[in-house]
């Protein structure tokens, strides 16, 4: 990334993962995040130098209570949300991913994926973690998605490299990871329009992973045209 | 739901029963009462009365009949009782004089039968007080007439006893036979209930057997070489106790009747890992169809081997839809060398420290 670090606020209430966390994105080798902001309270954390930031790390359990329905509301006052949890059953994924989150990372993923995750979300573009790629295969709603891309979603859940799934799909790892990113973007036309959904679309129009018609296609369907 | 067949046999006798009587009282009726009321035409006082009391019993009778094969007993029976005494009335007008007690006479032993089929299923005194009441119509009538001497007394209780004791007897016997009937299917269905939990249990016999065989294969040869002096220390020999131990656990738990069966054993394979320390995830994608046992331990074998030889953490999915089940497992383990059998694929690759594993079913299309 040239220019600035991507700025990251953390919403957690274990002080121990947020210092985890932080220590994660500190020890990235090329410094592409920094932690801004952090706190366990959402609003306490929007009011004060996290309200500004790239990115919000969002943990799903605060306290006693799951913040699942805050996801829209920080979505669609324009918030890149990466959800962080434990809860990690498709159905919690697909309803923050339906929500407009940008990604989701489970805990077990946080070390290999956190980073990465983050750099991809500041940017607009989609990133597939396993546990999103697992819970993509299971909505039997979602978007038709061509074998070849349920092959690289079911090989990347199984949780090998993407190296490793290029070699097993006898493609090349740019290919593989074209395949995850466009079902992850066919899903991102789902559901009610949110401006991280629209942001995301418009940059996979601009990297060539899909093609503004695909998306006509969708809004003629799925949602009323405003 | 276990009486079923017996009612249904008992039934079955129940209606036999009650034709024979529809049988018995149609072929006195037309096979003796008719005859003789030809026979006896000159004899008569009044011929029309013993003829209108042959149709009278025979529309009674044949009413009677109906209704009890119908449904099994008769509906109207005092009041069709009426009318059959009315044919004794009639009897006493066609045979005013000794005559009544002449084959002539043929009511006093007839009407009998058809009340058999009128009480049909009914508390046995009701076709006790007709038989009384008809023995009474009999005797009042012998006194009015004047024929009470001794032989005429003697014949009266001939007639009545030849005819009513069988009445009585084959009226009584009846609900005896169905009872008879009802205990027969009893003993048939309670010897079938045996006959079945016999075969249940051979059944189970047989899976313990083949199940004990299985394990005796797996870990016999092994138990044995510990025994003669194998080391424990030596890595083969570990390996070899560690997937062991797994296939004992999961020929376990293949036994258990659990809603996701192939998760249940993959699980059981994962509980031997992390008690040895492995962290262990699982994470399961769509529904798992229902496979039969052999389909699932050649799918949960490579797996379940790669966990037991995992040593620090195992990433295991399963992934279920299209007709198909694969099966990821993600670890520091060595790679396992079987074959699988037709039908299920199995893929391996290496990167660095960590294997990867697949095994695959899909349904024939």
């Amino acid at each position: 990334m040239a220019g600035r670090p991507v700025t990251v606020a953390i919403i957690e209430d274990h002080p121990v993962v947020v210092d985890g966390v932080s220590h994660w994105i500190e020890s990235d080798p090329l410094s592409r995040a920094v932690v801004v902001d952090s706190g366990d309270d959402v609003d306490a954390v929007l009011s004060g130098p996290g309200g500004e930031a790239d990115v919000l790390l969002l943990d799903l359990h605060l306290g006693e209570v799951v913040v699942t329905d805050r996801v829209a509301d920080l979505c669609g006052a324009g918030h890149r949300v990466v959800v962080y949890s434990g809860l990690e059953d498709p159905e919690t994924i697909l309803t923050v991913l339906e929500a407009g989150a940008s990604a989701f990372l489970s805990k077990h993923e946080g070390r290999q994926h956190c980073v990465d995750t983050i750099v991809a979300v500041a940017t607009d573009r989609p990133y597939v973690t396993p546990s999103v790629a697992g819970a993509l295969l299971s909505d039997e709603r979602a978007p038709q998605l061509s074998k070849r891309e349920r092959t690289a979603l079911l090989l990347w859940f199984q949780s090998m490299s993407k190296a490793s799934v290029a070699k097993r799909m006898n493609l090349s790892e740019a290919t593989v990871r074209q395949y995850i990113d466009r079902a992850r973007v066919k899903y991102a036309k789902l559901g009610r329009p949110a401006p991280t959904k629209t942001a995301l679309l418009a940059r996979a129009i601009e990297d060539g992973l899909i093609r503004a018609d695909e998306i006509g296609e969708y809004r003629s369907h799925a949602a009323p045209p405003d | 739901m276990s009486s079923e067949p017996t009612v249904l046999v008992a039934e079955r006798y129940a209606y036999g029963a009650t034709v024979a009587a529809v049988v018995i009282a149609g072929f006195w009726h037309v096979g003796y009462d008719l005859p003789m009321t030809i026979a006896n035409y000159d004899v008569y006082a009044h011929p029309w009365a013993a003829v209108l009391a042959w149709l009278v019993e025979l529309a009674v009778g044949a009413a009677a009949a109906a209704d009890v094969l119908h449904s099994g007993s008769t509906h109207w029976a005092w009041p069709l009782a009426v009318p059959l005494l009315g044919v004794a009335g009639l009897m006493v007008l066609a045979t005013p004089d000794a005559t009544i007690l002449q084959p002539a006479g043929w009511a006093w032993g007839s009407i009998g039968w058809v009340a058999v089929i009128l009480f049909w299923q009914r508390p046995f005194w009701h076709l006790m007080v007709f038989q009384v009441l008809n023995a009474a119509v009999l005797g009042t009538s012998m006194g009015v007439l004047g024929i009470s001497d001794h032989i005429n007394v003697a014949r009266a209780i001939m007639v009545l006893f030849g005819a009513v004791t069988m009445q009585l007897a084959f009226a009584f016997g009846a609900p005896g036979l169905h009872a008879a009937a009802r205990w027969a299917a009893r003993i048939s269905a309670a010897r079938a209930k045996a006959t079945a939990r016999r075969a249940a249990a051979e059944a189970v016999a047989a899976a313990r057997a083949q199940r004990y065989q299985e394990l005796h294969r797996s870990t016999s040869a092994l138990l044995a070489e510990l025994a003669g002096g194998a080391d424990p220390a030596d890595p083969d020999v570990r390996y070899r106790c560690l997937a062991g131990a797994a296939r004992l656990r999961r020929l376990l738990a293949e036994t258990d009747d659990v809603p996701d069966p192939l998760l249940h054993e993959l699980r059981a394979g994962a509980d031997v890992a992390e008690r040895r320390g492995v962290v262990v995830s699982l994470a399961v994608v769509g529904t798992v169809p229902d496979l039969p046992v052999d389909l699932r331990r050649a799918l949960t074998e490579a797996p379940i081997m790669a966990l037991s030889t995992a040593r620090g953490t195992a990433r295991v999915t399963v992934v279920a839809g299209d007709g198909e089940v694969a099966i990821g497992v993600v670890a520091d383990a060595p790679e396992v060398a079987i074959t699988t059998r037709p039908g299920i694929r199995l893929t391996q690759d290496r990167e660095g420290e960590r294997l990867w594993l697949e095994t695959v079913w899909q349904a024939a299309r």
